[in-house]
């Protein structure tokens, strides 16, 4: 009896593993044949940095103030920077990153102070030799860093203005306070 | 159709060759079918792709993989007995030719039917234990002798119950020739009659031609390659080719035996045949892919303390109703 038992048992569960295997047969494989499709990267995934394009600038705004290279701990970032005629901030010159030894622990975008710094979505870096990734972050703003400088002058014009424009309405108001102090004295 | 061949090549000594030549060819398309189709199954089984590179959806694959089997060198091991490792790919797969050569592949397609067809099948499949054998002793390998030594016990254990089921067929047909017993199950399928011996057959089946769940003569994470582990090339080829071509045979029986053969509404008679026997052989890698490797002991005690007593008990029954009806 026992015996009979265990036949059905064992033969329902051997059925239930043949389910199994037929439900993956219909499904859809899950490789992706990557040389010609592309898996989709995680919004989360860390990779090499990047210098993100801002949209009102069109160009990214990094401003040189060596904070992420100061806190790399892996000094992989070094940046040179200079001010610019009409601009408030500093522009980097070069900004070069040692990929071979960064270890994606993500300091550097969250000290950045315009939040330019981001992740490449590029998963599939490879090279022969070390040089290879050194890579240069200005190397893809280059034909875009005049017309970027022209918008960032543009709107260091435009915040002057602002402020020139603020200034005089704080001194007009302060004026007509005094005037309004005096005419009480007075009375 | 043996008699076709005879009188298109003049003499049965032209015919033989000619026969063989087309068995050969019959089975070198199916192997490579079937190989091309184990792959994707397996990887389909796996959520894979298999090979999609060589061909449509793979299917030339296997092609080049035999291309480059065959042009590979043949080296034979300098500790090998050289006439028993020579003889034993041969030895395993000349009884697969004569096999192929008794199925009736649809009314009329048929080499010759022979009254006791079934048991030159048998007996035919019974001698691939002695390739297996010659094998595994001729490699002077500890990985090949107990491959060997592994597939025979398990052949034999299981060809008891394997023939105890044939049996209960015969029994119900009243007779041994292939054509007949297809023409005995023009109303109703033997399978619907005989489930037990069905089940009983296709298990035996299956570890007869050493298949997962059965695979222990050559599982791979003990035995290296079981009893071929020192054949390269062609040779290795051959025993690969044994291989699949005794998963066809297999097919083809429980087919003929229990499936009720070429019959089936519309289609023609052959298309039926094989609608079944890839339904069937479908079947065996779908099992290779859901179950694990049994133990030896759990296998041996499997076939003699379940098996045999069901297939007998089985047999009985059968016995004592056509006697009664």
């Amino acid at each position: 009896m026992e015996m009979i038992s265990d036949v059905y048992r064992g033969f329902r569960s051997l059925l239930k593993g043949m389910g199994v295997t037929i439900r993956h047969f219909f499904r859809k494989p899950v490789t992706v044949e990557y040389p010609r499709e592309r898996a989709v990267v995680s919004k989360v995934q860390r990779n090499a940095i990047v210098l993100i394009e801002k949209d009102d600038i069109g160009s990214h705004n990094c401003i040189a103030c060596l904070q992420c290279e100061k806190i790399c701990p892996s000094n992989c970032i070094s940046i040179t920077g200079s001010r610019k005629d009409g601009l408030a901030f500093k522009r980097p010159d070069t900004f070069d990153l040692n990929f071979a030894l960064c270890s994606e622990c993500g300091l550097c975008l969250d000290v950045c102070p315009t939040d330019t710094l981001g992740y490449s979505k590029q998963y599939d870096k490879a090279g022969y030799s070390r040089e290879d990734f050194f890579y240069d972050l200005l190397d893809q703003w280059k034909a875009t860093e005049e017309t970027a400088l022209g918008t960032l002058r543009e709107i260091e014009r435009k915040k002057k203005e602002e402020r020139e424009a603020r200034r005089k309405a704080d001194a007009e108001a302060k004026a007509k306070a005094k005037e309004n102090d005096d005419g009480d004295e007075k009375a | 159709m043996a008699r076709n061949f005879t009188e298109i090549f003049g003499s049965v000594w032209f015919a033989i060759p000619a026969a063989v030549t087309v068995i050969m060819g019959f089975l070198a398309i199916n192997a490579l079918m079937i190989v091309w189709m184990e792959r994707k199954v397996a990887a389909r089984m796996q959520r894979r792709m298999g090979p999609t590179e060589r061909g449509v959806f793979g299917l030339l694959q296997t092609t080049y993989d035999m291309i480059k089997l065959m042009s590979k060198e043949l080296i034979t091991p300098r500790h090998v007995s050289r006439k028993l490792y020579l003889v034993a790919p041969v030895v395993l797969f000349t009884p697969i030719i004569a096999i192929c050569s008794l199925f009736p592949l649809s009314e009329n397609w048929v080499f010759h039917d022979y009254d006791i067809a079934l048991v030159l099948v048998l007996a035919f499949s019974g001698m691939a234990v002695v390739g297996i054998f010659a094998a595994g002793w001729g490699s002077n390998n500890k990985y090949s002798l107990l491959g060997a030594v592994r597939s025979i016990l398990q052949n034999i254990a299981y060809e008891v119950p394997l023939i105890l089921s044939v049996l209960a067929v015969v029994i119900m047909a009243r007779t041994m020739s292939l054509h007949e017993i297809v023409m005995e199950q023009s109303t109703i399928p033997y399978i619907v009659v005989q489930p037990l011996a069905a089940i009983i057959f296709f298990i035996a089946a299956t570890a007869e031609t050493n298949r997962a769940p059965f695979d222990i003569p050559e599982a791979e994470s003990e035995l290296v390659g079981g009893f071929h582990t020192e054949y390269s090339g062609m040779r290795f080829g051959l025993f690969f080719f044994a291989e699949y071509s005794s998963m066809i045979i297999v097919c083809a029986l429980a087919t003929v035996l229990f499936l009720g053969g070429w019959q089936g509404p519309i289609l023609p008679g052959f298309v039926w045949f094989f609608i079944k026997v890839y339904f069937l052989i479908f079947l065996m890698m779908w099992f290779r892919w859901t179950f694990p490797r049994l133990r030896f002991d759990q296998l041996l005690r499997f076939a003699w303390l379940l098996l045999v007593p069901l297939a007998l008990a089985n047999l009985l029954v059968t016995a004592i109703i056509v006697k009664l009806i």
